[in-house]
C-alpha cells in the first residue's frame, strides 16, 4: 500500500516535470487570448492566438493542392537554414579540430573568432548579395553559415583544448598517439561544449535566415511573406508566418536537445550515438 | 550543564522511496558544557549526518534531540552554534576579514563592531596581517584558520566541525590542532568534531564516540581526556605519551569491532 | 585612471588586439590578391559540380579595390555635404543608444526572471522551456508592427514614443535571454557548503540571495552581458533595417540605404559592414573592460 503510494508520487513528480511547461504554456496562451478579448484593441501587433492559429491552419490546409504560401515559404527558408546550419557546424567543428593540432594556431585563431563573433554578421548580407547574386540562395546560406560557424568553432575548440592536464599526462604515459588522445580525452570532453553551442545556434539560424531575407533572396520565403503581410496590414497572417518559423526553430532545438541527451546519456563516449542509432533503426552490426 | 542531548534518534533519507537509506539508528548521546567530542567511524556511518541533525540543517526522522534545551532549528535560528566544514568554504569575493564578518553582518552588528571583532579573530588564528587578502591568496591551512575564526566570531558556545583539518598536510594539521585546543580553552567552547583520523580524535577530545556503519550506530565511547582538565599541558608531551598510544589502540580496536 | 586602463590592457590583451589587426591586414591582402588572380581560378572551376560558379566575380563593381573603399569614407553624397565617415559615426551613436537601452531593459528583465526562476525547481521547469522557445520566435521580423503599435497605443506615456524606442524594445527581446539563462546558472552555482553555512546562521532567503547567490553569479552574468551587448547591437541594426521607416538615422538605416544604391557605389556596402563591425566590437570591448575591472576588484575568475 505504502509502496504503491510512493510509486504514485514518483510517477507524479516525473509527470510534473513534463507537465509543468505544458501547463504554463497553456496558461500563457489562455491569458493572452482572454486578455485581448476583454480589452479588445484594434487588430494591431498582437492578434489573438486563436486568430493566428486559424490563419495558420487555413493556409496549411491548402498544402494538398499546392496553394499553401506558408508551406512553400517554409520549404525555401528551411532549406537555407538547414544547409547553412549544416555547413556552419561542419566547418566549425573541422576548424576546432584543426586548432587542437597546434597551440599557436589555437591562440591565434580563437581571439580572431571571438572578435568576429562580436560583429553583427547580418550586416554582411548585402555584401554577399553583391558577390553571389541578389536572388541566389547562396548568399543567404553564407550568412547563416557564418553566424553558426563562429559560436560552434569557439565553443568546441574550448572543449577540445581545455582538458584536464592530468588526463593528457596519463595518456602520454601510455605513449598514446595524438589521434588516440583526441578520441578518448579531447572529444569526450568537448561534446558537452559542442551541444551547448548547438542549442544556441539552432534557434539563431532561423532568425538569421528570416532576417537576411529582408536584403534579398527568394520572394517566396518566410521573411518576404512577413514583410508582404505586414505591408497589407494582414497582421494575423504575419503572425502565423512568425509562428511557422518558430515551430521550425523549436523543432531544430528539440533535435539538438535529443542528440545531446542520447550522446551524453550514460557516458560521454561518442560510440553511444552509434548504439542509439542502432536502437532506433533496430539494426545491429554483428557482435 | 547539558549542551546537546540526543535520545533514541533515527534518521532515514528518502523514506518510502526506492533509494531509501537508514543513516542513523537509535542514537543516544549527551554532551555537557566544555566537552570536546570526537565522532569517528568509517565512511558512510552517518557522522556528518549527525552533525547536520544537531545543527538543524536537516530534520530528524524520529527520537529526540535538543540543543541548549531547544529544538535544533530554534537553536540554529538563535545562532547557538558555529560550524566549520572540511573545505574552508570561504566566499572567494570577500577578503579574509570580510569573510569573518559575514555571520556578524547577518546578526546586525554595526560596522565598527564587526571590524573590531574580525580583527580580534584574525589575531586569534594568527592571520593578523592577512586581513585584506582574498581566499585565493591564502594557503589551505590559512583558509581553514579563517573559517575557524569565522565559526568562532560570534562567540557561539557550541562548535560543530566536520573534518575541518581533513584536507591539510600533517604538519599544518598538528599545528591547527594545537591552536584549536588553545582557542577552545580560552573561549570555554563545547565542540563536536567529526574526523577520520584516530590520532586526531584521541589527541583533541575528552571523549571519542566510535560509530559503525549501515545503519549508523554508536558502537562504543572511549574516554580519552588526556589533559584531565589541565589546559596548560604540553601538547608535544601528550603526543609522545604512552597513554596517547594506548588510547589510540583502544579506539582502533573499537573501530574494528574487536 | 589612465594608469588603471593601462593595467587592464595587459600583455595578453595587447597581443590579441595586435593579432586581430594583423588578421585584418591579411584579409585585405587576400582580398587584393584574389581580385588580381581570382577570376582566372573561378573561370577554371566554373563547371565543377560541387563548387560551380561559387566565387564572386572580381570586377570593380563586385569587388572594389581596398583603396577605393577607404577613400569612400571621406566622400560625401553631395559636394559640401556630410562625409560618409561622419554619417557612419553619428549613425553608430544613434544605434548604440538603441542598443544601450535594449541592453539595460533586457538585462533587467533577464535578471528579474532569473531570480524568480532560481526560487523553485518547478518554476524553472515550467518556464525555462518557454524562455528558450521565445528565442525561436523571429520577433525581430515584426519590428514594423511594433513601431506602428507603439505610435498608436503608447501616447499615455509622459514622453513621446519614438521609432527608435520600438527598435530598442525589439532588440531587448534578444538581450534578455542570455542574462536569464546565465543568471539562473549563476544563482544556482553556490556550493551546498556555502548554503549550509548560511542556513547555520539562520540566514533568510533574501540575505542568502544578496550575500551568496548574487555575488557568486557575477562571473556568469558578465558572460551573459558580453553576449547581450553583441545581441543588442545586432538587434538594433536589424530592427532599423526591418522598420525601414523614416526617423531613423542609425547604422541599420545606412546599411539599408547603401545596399539600395549599391549600383552607384559598391564601395559603400563595405563602409556599412565596417561601421557595423567597429560598433559591435566597441560594445563588446566595453563590457570586457567593465568585466575585468569589476571581477579584478572582487577577486573572481573571468569565465570564458
Amino acid at each position: 500500500m505504502g509502496n504503491e503510494l510512493t510509486r504514485f508520487s514518483t510517477w507524479l513528480s516525473t509527470a510534473l516535470k513534463w507537465l509543468a511547461p505544458l501547463i504554463f504554456g497553456v496558461l500563457m496562451v489562455t491569458v493572452w487570448e482572454v486578455l485581448l478579448l476583454v480589452i479588445n484593441p484594434e487588430n494591431f501587433l498582437l492578434p489573438r492566438p486563436s486568430e493566428i492559429f486559424s490563419e495558420l491552419i487555413d493556409d496549411l490546409s491548402k498544402i494538398s493542392d499546392d496553394r499553401s504560401k506558408i508551406w512553400a515559404a517554409t520549404k525555401t527558408t528551411g532549406f537555407i537554414m538547414i544547409t547553412g546550419l549544416f555547413w556552419g557546424i561542419v566547418w566549425g567543428v573541422a576548424t576546432a579540430l584543426l586548432v587542437t593540432l597546434s597551440r599557436a594556431a589555437n591562440e591565434t585563431l580563437t581571439p580572431i573568432a571571438v572578435a568576429i563573433n562580436a560583429i553583427p554578421i547580418i550586416a554582411v548580407a548585402p555584401l554577399f548579395n553583391n558577390w553571389l547574386g541578389l536572388t541566389s540562395p547562396r548568399s543567404n546560406q553564407m550568412v547563416v553559415m557564418m553566424l553558426v560557424f563562429f559560436p560552434i568553432f569557439i565553443t568546441t575548440a574550448r572543449g577540445l583544448t581545455q582538458v584536464d592536464s592530468q588526463q593528457i599526462e596519463l595518456m602520454n604515459s601510455y605513449a598514446a598517439s595524438k589521434w588516440k588522445i583526441l578520441r578518448s580525452v579531447r572529444i569526450p570532453n568537448a561534446l558537452p561544449f559542442f551541444f551547448t553551442a548547438l542549442k544556441l545556434v539552432a534557434p539563431l539560424s532561423i532568425i538569421a535566415a528570416i532576417v537576411v531575407e529582408y536584403f534579398g533572396g527568394s520572394q517566396n520565403s518566410l521573411g518576404a511573406l512577413i514583410t508582404a503581410s505586414a505591408s497589407f496590414a494582414d497582421y494575423s497572417k504575419a503572425w502565423s508566418v512568425v509562428v511557422a518559423g518558430s515551430i521550425m526553430g523549436m523543432g531544430l532545438y528539440f533535435v539538438a536537445l535529443t542528440a545531446e541527451k542520447i550522446t551524453l546519456a550514460r557516458d560521454r563516449s561518442p560510440r553511444l550515438l552509434l548504439i542509439a542509432w542502432q536502437k532506433i533503426t533496430g539494426r545491429t552490426t554483428g557482435a | 550543564m547539558e549542551v546537546v542531548s540526543i535520545s533514541n534518534l533515527s534518521k532515514i533519507f528518502n523514506t518510502g522511496k526506492d533509494n531509501e537509506v537508514e543513516a542513523l539508528r537509535e542514537i543516544d548521546l549527551t554532551v555537557t558544557k566544555g566537552e570536546f567530542i570526537a565522532l569517528i567511524g568509517p565512511s558512510g556511518c552517518g557522522k556528518s549526518t549527525m552533525l547536520r541533525l544537531i545543527g538543524g540543517l536537516i530534520p530528524i526522522t524520529s527520537g529526540e534531540l535538543s540543543v541548549n534545551g531547544k529544538t535544533p532549528t530554534k537553536a540554529r535560528e538563535e545562532r547557538d552554534y558555529g560550524m566549520a566544514f572540511q573545505s574552508a568554504g570561504l566566499l572567494e569575493w570577500r577578503t579574509a576579514r570580510k569573510n569573518i564578518e559575514l555571520p556578524l553582518e547577518l546578526m546586525g552588528w554595526s560596522k565598527a563592531e564587526r571590524i573590531k571583532r574580525a580583527n580580534e579573530m584574525l589575531e586569534l588564528v594568527q592571520l593578523g596581517e592577512f586581513a585584506r587578502s582574498r581566499p585565493a591568496e591564502l594557503s589551505g591551512g590559512m583558509q581553514q584558520r579563517v573559517a575557524i575564526g569565522r565559526a568562532l566570531s560570534f562567540n557561539p558556545a557550541l562548535l560543530l566541525m566536520d573534518e575541518p583539518f581533513g584536507a591539510l598536510d600533517e604538519m599544518t594539521r598538528e599545528h591547527m590542532q594545537d591552536q584549536l585546543l588553545d582557542i577552545c580553552h580560552k573561549t570555554e567552547s563545547t565542540v563536536i568534531f567529526v574526523t577520520h583520523s584516530i590520532p586526531e580524535a584521541v589527541f583533541l577530545s575528552t571523549r571519542v564516540v566510535v560509530m559503525s556503519p549501515r545503519p549508523g550506530q554508536i558502537s562504543s565511547i572511549v574516554e580519552t581526556n588526556l589533559r584531565a582538565g589541565d589546559n596548560t599541558a604540553d601538547n608535544t608531551k601528550i603526543r609522545n605519551d604512552e597513554r596517547f598510544y594506548k588510547k589510540v589502540t583502544e579506539v582502533r580496536e573499537a573501530l574494528y569491532g574487536k | 585612471m589612465g594608469k588603471k586602463l593601462f593595467l587592464l590592457l595587459n600583455k595578453a590583451a595587447v597581443r590579441r588586439i595586435l593579432i586581430f589587426i594583423a588578421f585584418l591586414v591579411l584579409l585585405a591582402l587576400a582580398y587584393t590578391a584574389y581580385k588580381a588572380f581570382g577570376q582566372a581560378l573561378d573561370d577554371r572551376q566554373r563547371d565543377w559540380w560541387f563548387i560551380g560558379s561559387f566565387f564572386p566575380r572580381t570586377d570593380d563593381r563586385n569587388m572594389p579595390p581596398i583603396l577605393d573603399i577607404l577613400s569612400e569614407f571621406g566622400k560625401s553624397p553631395r559636394i559640401g555635404g556630410e562625409t560618409y565617415i561622419s554619417q557612419l559615426f553619428s549613425g553608430a551613436l544613434f544605434t548604440l543608444r538603441e542598443a544601450f537601452v535594449a541592453f539595460v531593459v533586457g538585462s533587467i528583465v533577464g535578471l528579474v526572471l532569473a531570480v524568480l526562476l532560481a526560487q523553485s525547481k518547478l518554476a524553472e521547469r515550467g518556464v525555462m522551456p518557454w524562455v528558450i522557445v521565445s528565442q525561436t520566435i523571429p520577433l525581430i521580423a515584426i519590428t514594423p508592427l511594433v513601431v506602428l503599435w507603439g505610435q498608436a497605443n503608447l501616447d499615455f506615456l509622459p514622453w513621446e514614443w519614438k521609432t527608435w524606442m520600438s527598435v530598442s524594445v525589439i532588440a531587448s527581446y534578444l538581450t534578455f535571454f542570455p542574462v536569464a539563462v546565465n543568471g539562473v546558472r549563476g544563482l544556482l552555482s553556490p556550493s551546498s557548503e556555502h548554503l549550509e553555512l548560511m542556513q547555520s546562521y539562520g540566514a533568510s532567503r533574501v540575505s542568502i540571495l544578496w550575500k551568496i547567490r548574487f555575488p557568486a553569479s557575477l562571473p556568469f552574468l558578465f558572460t551573459a552581458f558580453k553576449l547581450a551587448a553583441t545581441a543588442a547591437v545586432v538587434g538594433a541594426i536589424v530592427g532599423e533595417i526591418s522598420t525601414g521607416v523614416s526617423g531613423g538615422q542609425g547604422l541599420g538605416k545606412l546599411i539599408f540605404e547603401f545596399a539600395r544604391t549599391y549600383a552607384a557605389a559598391p564601395e559603400r556596402l563595405y563602409l556599412g559592414v565596417i561601421g557595423a563591425g567597429i560598433t559591435g566590437l566597441f560594445a563588446f570591448g566595453l563590457i570586457v573592460l567593465v568585466e575585468k575591472t569589476i571581477l579584478n576588484s572582487t577577486g573572481q575568475q573571468i569565465r570564458e
